[in-house]
């Protein structure tokens, strides 16, 4: 255990952030408050995409164009099942999350012996694919008319509205997915999955199965982008096919290469930052520059492309960050002995 | 006693062109077995084919006794993969099957087909869970065998042989009870003898180069191939992969097993480093070591696992003397461990104090073995380093 002088800057900082994430909604804001809230909501739901897809060509070195759909097929699990069976949340979010890794799967294993850029066409396709079922299968979806009516999530039997207890909410799965993440990157698990990213023939001679731990890699992140969009569903109660374009993956890519591609905390910050900014920037700017906003956003990025391409918390520097942590630990139990 | 190493007749070209020629090469347990040869000679390639990353064109390798290549030729192992596709289809049809023939008024109920499927699995991993994979596929044919009879005979003692769906008095029944029967555990079988590794050669699968490392044969490569943006420490760690078990929810849980594989991961990982010397740097990034001391890394990375068979590929490249006097009193460490190496070098004065047989290679072709002195002594060695061309070393 650290003694408390050994606690450093960087985990006071942490804190300090957490509890003011936490006061967040009775801080006086006056009557943007709701707002506030909204915006950083989405920021978190984004976090939480974020993370998931930061699995895939972030550990484990493969690009993943087409995270949105599993983003959509998470939403429209929770969309139908919320509609027909009217189920709790805590039984929808671990079945969508099953349905994403099933997906995942049955995409992930034909697919995962592509190499490069092969795979990335295969998931841009898939997430078109996606796209498409949900506009035409009338039927099950109800096509472009979209799934109005879903029921709002209820805690104890007390139905979410307003906008401070889903921040509460998004917050909280966040805190899960975070732990998960976590303690899949410190582990074998997750160990494999940055060998294949540095090298994949190295890997492959100290014994990682490529094919497996890059489905599972992709099942694991397809169900984390499938609990954020059943959260979605649940939290705008309308769903429709056009929500879940082409467009948010690169978002979300955006996102992980902002922040710095496989490290956590960079991909957090990478979201923390780029979404509530398009959010300030619809508020500036006006109505006639509307869409600039997309503009200055791609300058961001090709500004941070030409100045810090390795993004705002390269892996390297997680990596070393890391080692120094497992040091301090190791040297606390020689010193122990 | 068996070799640990058995390679006979192997032959690999790259279309037209011809990389090893009938190579026969035998490595006994604890032993250092030196391969030479001029640049070009199919050195490496030999490596990759004994770790996997290359198929051969022809030939056997053993490795502790396990044949390590296919064995068929094309056409047979075609046949044996589309009969198994055809039963694996066949059993896989049969789960919505059962459900129009034997449950009709359920069929289109697609919780019902799913709730079918999600306990199919459960069932295959139920038996998985117990046994190893031979006794597994069959102990699969026997459990569905009884547990379809029982379904099918009850739910034709409720609903009759007639069929609902299909509407006419047609005892579908009778016809899909057998199938049911032959076709399922069938496939299932096959998949489960796929999983096992004298199957999967059958099958024309290699043993691929991450199974090879589990059955203890580690490598280093000619050019270094680090996991560079990783500390050393963590590079250590994953050579040792293959020795640790726990999966996506023991790491999910960390449970008490996963954590102390973690620690026994650590130790091992930490004595590796201790052995090459190279605790000093533990906690750094890979790629922040010298060239030597990436070399070192190759080796503790793997070393780590305990391979019974160490592959070196030029090691010594990139060392001073007092480094590869050091290489070498460590490779003679590691065959007192027991474990054999096979080392590509190079470097004559090393070669020839190390190895206590060598195997020389040239354009493909084994062209002498022996004791370092034979070798030194042999006019066709001496002719493929100095023959036609400028020397080679």
């Amino acid at each position: 255990m650290p003694r408390p002088q050994e606690v450093n800057r960087s985990q006071v900082l942490i804190i300090g952030l957490v509890l003011l994430a936490l006061m967040l909604p009775w801080l006086p804001f006056g009557a943007s408050t709701n707002y506030i809230l909204r915006v950083l909501t989405t920021a978190v739901l984004y976090m939480i995409l974020a993370l998931g897809l930061n699995i895939v060509p972030g550990f484990t070195g493969l690009l993943d164009l087409g995270y949105v759909g599993f983003y959509g097929i998470g939403a429209y699990t929770s969309g139908l099942l919320a509609i027909h069976y009217d189920l709790s949340l805590w039984v929808i979010l671990p079945l969508a999350a099953l349905n994403g890794a099933l997906w995942g799967i049955l995409l992930g294993a034909p697919t995962l012996r592509l190499t490069g850029d092969y795979f990335a066409i295969v998931t841009f396709g898939f997430s078109e694919l996606v796209v498409l079922v949900l506009r035409n299968e009338l039927w099950l979806t109800r096509g472009p008319m979209g799934l109005p009516g879903i029921s709002p999530p209820s805690i104890f039997g007390h139905p979410l509205t307003r906008d401070w207890e889903f921040f509460y909410l998004i917050v909280f799965l966040l805190a899960v997915v975070f732990v998960v993440v976590r303690r899949m990157e410190d582990s074998r698990l997750g160990r494999a999955w940055f060998a294949i990213r540095e090298d994949e023939i190295a890997a492959q001679c100290c014994g990682v199965n490529l094919i497996r731990y890059k489905v599972t890699a992709f099942a694991i992140s397809a169900s984390i982008g499938a609990m954020g969009g059943a959260f979605y569903a649940k939290w705008f109660k309308f769903i429709h096919p056009d929500m879940f374009k082409f467009w948010e993956s690169i978002l979300i890519l955006c996102l992980i290469v902002f922040g710095g591609m496989g490290s956590i905390w960079g991909t957090m910050l990478g979201a923390l930052i780029l979404i509530p900014l398009t959010e300030i920037l619809r508020a500036v700017l006006p109505q006639s520059l509307f869409s600039a906003r997309y503009l200055i956003y791609g300058l961001i990025l090709v500004l941070m492309m030409r100045w810090r391409p390795e993004g705002l918390i390269p892996f390297e520097s997680a990596q070393a960050e890391k080692a120094k942590q497992t040091q301090k630990r190791l040297t606390g139990l020689v010193g122990k002995e | 006693m068996n070799p640990i190493l058995h390679v006979k007749d192997l032959s690999k070209s790259f279309g037209g062109l011809v990389a090893l020629q009938s190579v026969d090469l035998k490595a006994e347990t604890a032993q250092i077995v030196g391969l030479i040869g001029p640049n070009g000679a199919g050195k490496t390639t030999l490596f990759n084919c004994l770790t996997g990353l290359t198929p051969p064109t022809q030939g056997q390798i053993e490795f502790r006794g396990n044949p390590i290549v296919p064995q068929f030729s094309e056409g047979r192992i075609r046949l044996l993969k589309a009969s198994t596709l055809l039963f694996f289809i066949l059993g896989w049809v049969w789960v919505p099957l059962f459900y129009s023939l034997f449950l009709p008024r359920t069929f289109f109920k697609v919780e019902l087909v799913l709730l079918g499927i999600f306990i199919l699995g459960m069932r295959c991993l139920m038996v998985r869970a117990f046994v190893e994979f031979k006794i597994w596929a069959w102990s699969l044919m026997f459990v569905f065998l009884l547990s379809d009879l029982i379904t099918g005979l009850w739910a034709m003692s409720h609903w009759g042989t007639s069929i609902a769906l299909v509407g006419a008095g047609f005892p579908f029944g009778y016809v899909a009870l057998p199938w049911a029967i032959v076709a399922v555990p069938f496939s299932l079988f096959f998949m489960g003898l796929l999983l096992s590794r004298r199957v999967r050669l059958l099958y024309g699968f290699r043993v691929s180069p991450d199974a090879l490392c589990r059955m203890g044969m580690g490598r280093t490569f000619q050019n270094i191939r680090l996991f560079f943006n990783l500390s050393v420490l963590d590079n250590v760690k994953i050579g040792f992969h293959g020795q640790l078990k726990s999966g996506f929810w023991q790491t999910l849980i960390r449970g008490r097993s996963q954590r102390q594989e973690e620690e026994s991961a650590e130790r091992a990982a930490l004595e590796a480093l201790r052995f090459v010397d190279l605790q000093h740097r533990t906690f750094d990034l890979a790629s922040s070591l010298a060239y030597g001391e990436q070399r070192w890394l190759e080796i503790a990375r793997a070393l780590v696992a305990r391979p019974h068979l160490l592959l070196l590929d030029e090691p010594a490249a990139g060392m001073n003397p007092q480094e590869s006097a050091r290489l070498m009193d460590l490779i003679f460490k590691i065959r007192k461990m027991g474990t054999t190496v096979l080392i590509i070098e190079h470097d004559m004065k090393v070669m020839m104090n190390l190895a206590d047989n060598i195997f020389v290679l040239d354009y493909g072709e084994m062209i002498a073995q022996g004791s370092p002195d034979e070798i030194r002594d042999n006019p066709r060695v001496i002719e493929a380093y100095l023959g036609g061309g400028p020397s080679t070393c």
